[in-house]
């Protein structure tokens, strides 16, 4: 390992470095585009092997990667708010016909330039995979994790991993960066299935493959497991887990509330936690780091544990509320006795999220948890 | 942005945590922004900005004067300016100190170029040690390898040697008292006027209404009234496009006096 300091696009681009990506597209999009520059310097300078294709747009990236998925190649793309929306339709595809291809999603959001996690929960329904992250750490540790799920035989759904704009992309911290051997040996070589080669090659069955709903929901609700497995692995590996792959909890021991938090958020969080704490208060965070498997087991589990939880959204879904804070109240729904669950939106359109402010979120859940009557239920930051 | 990337660099090789946040949007090179460092012994997991920092490093010469830069700064902290006059005379006062370096004379004479990045960290380093200034050099030099690193390097030393040590800030004029300088953002937002070098001006007897202008302006700071062209100068980076397209030669670009 080596200790470097980089920004959350040079962690991301030198996952795909050693995920030893095959073919990587991408169409610039600040605040994507260094990711592009990062991976080109590191093809120019013979550091990486790797085919860089230039598409003339978002929808093609997309379809490119598609195509060199299935013909056996590892492929990596990147994007970012509107090039992000311009792929929606091939994403369809690339998950239904179950090609394991990576993306990071650096979140621009779709009412200015600065970071929401809009972008990416527009593409909620297209069945990929989608992780957070909070650090460009765990930026780079996610993406190699990610090629290792999407690719395991029993799952085979491509996997989008956010991390806010600017928040991440252009601040530089220490990242660990692992040795190429110690990720080879992680990750191995990818597979396509079903095989192209003209031996094996049918071709009814390639072109109209694609998987029935039922069938796909089930494989990505499955690949669950999958996710504890990986994580669970690359800790033992790396040293470094993500909790359980699906959530991380943070101090929630005798707990009487938490709040739950995404990306950057669940780390400034992390400070304000430490605060309350220290001041006594009975108050853990819950870092929501895969929304896609959404993990309502765990969520049954920490909400028949506590009286109060607080999600802290960094999105809205229009006309409908909170993408999570809906999923949460969802998931608690068939408990005996049910917490409360309140909602935040907060961070949209890039506004800064300050540690005071999370420290506010929390000591409101704190009070709900404790049978006060809390108003709005709902509160926008 | 570039001396907080290098200060980051430069403490994570003496084994601490550091995070350096840049702001800026659709910026060009060279125009203000702000970066925020945190150091710290441990991961540093906040993200968001500073607001109150223990130290205000101001590059720029020319926001340098003006005492909204210390805005924020906590009691006790230090005040870094790219003056070339030594702290007593600064005209900024309050409960903070003041330390000065006349990092323009020392870039142009070392690179060259009045790129003040380099030079700055070196009175960064000597008046608050919280950088060696030997792992700044090796930042820098991992950074821009060659003979640009080594001039960059001169630049760093020299500033180190020449900056004036901190005194109590005494000056007249308190900060919170002006309207706080405009870096980053863009220009419908916020005024973008600090980044203009030179400003257009009409000679509204020469235009011919031909609307060019108006068409051309990429920051939509043009406007017409009774079919003449008036800049708002809040939104004019002083691009000198409008310059370029005007047949008539009716506008003019002039030195910006600040």
């Amino acid at each position: 390992m080596t200790l470097e300091v980089m920004v959350g696009n040079k962690a991301a681009a030198t996952a795909a470095k050693l995920s030893r990506v095959q073919v990587a597209v991408a169409f610039p999009v600040t605040p994507q585009t260094t990711i592009v520059e990062y991976l080109n310097e590191f093809i120019t300078s013979g550091e990486m092997d790797c085919e860089f294709i230039n598409v003339e747009g978002e929808l093609t990236a997309q379809v490119v990667v598609q195509t060199a998925s299935r013909v056996g190649a590892r492929t990596f793309c990147c994007t970012s708010g509107p090039g992000c929306l311009y792929m929606h339709h091939p994403m369809h595809d690339t998950s239904s016909l179950r090609l394991p291809v990576v993306m990071a999603v650096v979140h621009r959001g779709n009412k200015g330039m600065q970071p929401d996690h809009t972008d990416l929960m527009s593409h909620i329904m297209t069945g990929w995979m989608q992780w957070y992250a909070e650090n460009n750490q765990e930026v780079l540790d996610t993406i190699v994790m990610a090629y290792r799920v999407a690719e395991d035989m029993r799952v085979r759904i491509p996997v989008a991993v956010g991390y806010d704009g600017y928040i991440l992309s252009y601040t530089a911290e220490p990242v660990d960066v692992p040795e190429q051997e110690e990720v080879d040996d992680f990750l191995p070589p990818y597979k396509p299935k079903p095989s192209i080669m003209p031996e094996d090659l049918d071709l009814r069955r390639l072109r109209w493959w694609r998987t029935p709903w039922e069938e796909h929901h089930k494989a990505i609700v499955e690949a669950k497991e999958v996710i504890k497995e990986v994580n669970e692995e690359f800790a033992k590996r790396f040293g470094r887990g993500y909790g359980n792959g699906l959530v991380e909890e943070y101090r929630c021991e005798d707990a009487e509330a938490v709040v739950v938090a995404m990306g950057t958020i669940a780390s400034t969080a992390r400070d304000a936690i430490d605060r309350l704490r220290a001041e006594g208060k009975p108050i853990g965070l819950v870092k929501l780091k895969c929304l896609v498997p959404f993990p309502y087991e765990e969520f049954q589990r920490i909400g028949s544990e506590v009286d109060a939880v607080g999600m802290i959204d960094r999105n809205v879904c229009l006309g409908v509320g909170g993408v999570a804070y809906t999923l949460i109240r969802s998931a608690v729904y068939d408990l005996e006795e049910r917490p409360r669950v309140l909602g935040f939106h907060a961070g949209l359109a890039g506004k800064e999220v300050k540690v005071s402010d999370v420290e506010r979120m929390a000591e409101k859940t704190l009070k709900a948890a404790r049978g006060e009557r809390v108003s709005p239920l709902v509160e926008w930051i | 942005m570039t001396a907080s990337r290098l200060i980051a660099e430069a403490v994570a090789q003496e084994g601490r945590y550091a995070q350096a946040i840049p702001m800026y949007g659709t910026e060009r090179r060279g125009a203000p922004v702000t970066a925020y460092v945190r150091i710290d012994g441990r991961p540093v997991r906040r993200r968001d900005l500073v607001h109150e920092p223990d130290i205000v490093i101001v590059i720029d010469p020319i926001l340098s004067g003006k005492p909204s830069v210390a805005a924020g700064l906590k009691s006790g902290g230090l005040l870094l300016l790219n003056l070339p006059k030594p702290p007593e005379e600064v005209e900024i006062g309050g409960d903070f100190l003041i330390s000065t370096v006349d990092a323009t004379t020392i870039a142009l004479e070392t690179l060259r170029r009045p790129i003040t990045n380099t030079a700055i960290l070196g009175a960064f380093s000597k008046v608050t040690g919280i950088a060696k200034l030997e792992s700044l050099k090796e930042a820098i030099l991992h950074r821009f390898p060659g003979e640009i690193g080594e001039r960059n390097v001169e630049a760093l030393r020299r500033a180190y040697k020449e900056v004036y040590p901190p005194k109590p800030a005494k000056g007249p004029l308190r900060p919170g008292e002006e309207e706080p300088p405009h870096v980053t953002g863009y220009g419908v937002l916020k005024s973008v006027a600090d980044w203009r070098v030179f400003k257009p001006v009409v000679d509204l007897d020469r235009c011919i209404s031909c609307r060019f202008c108006w068409i051309y302006c990429p920051e939509t700071a043009i406007s017409l009234v009774d079919e003449k062209p008036v800049i708002d100068y809040d939104k004019c980076k002083g691009c000198g496009i409008c310059v370029h397209e005007c047949p008539v030669k009716a506008i003019e670009l002039m030195r910006e006096t600040l």
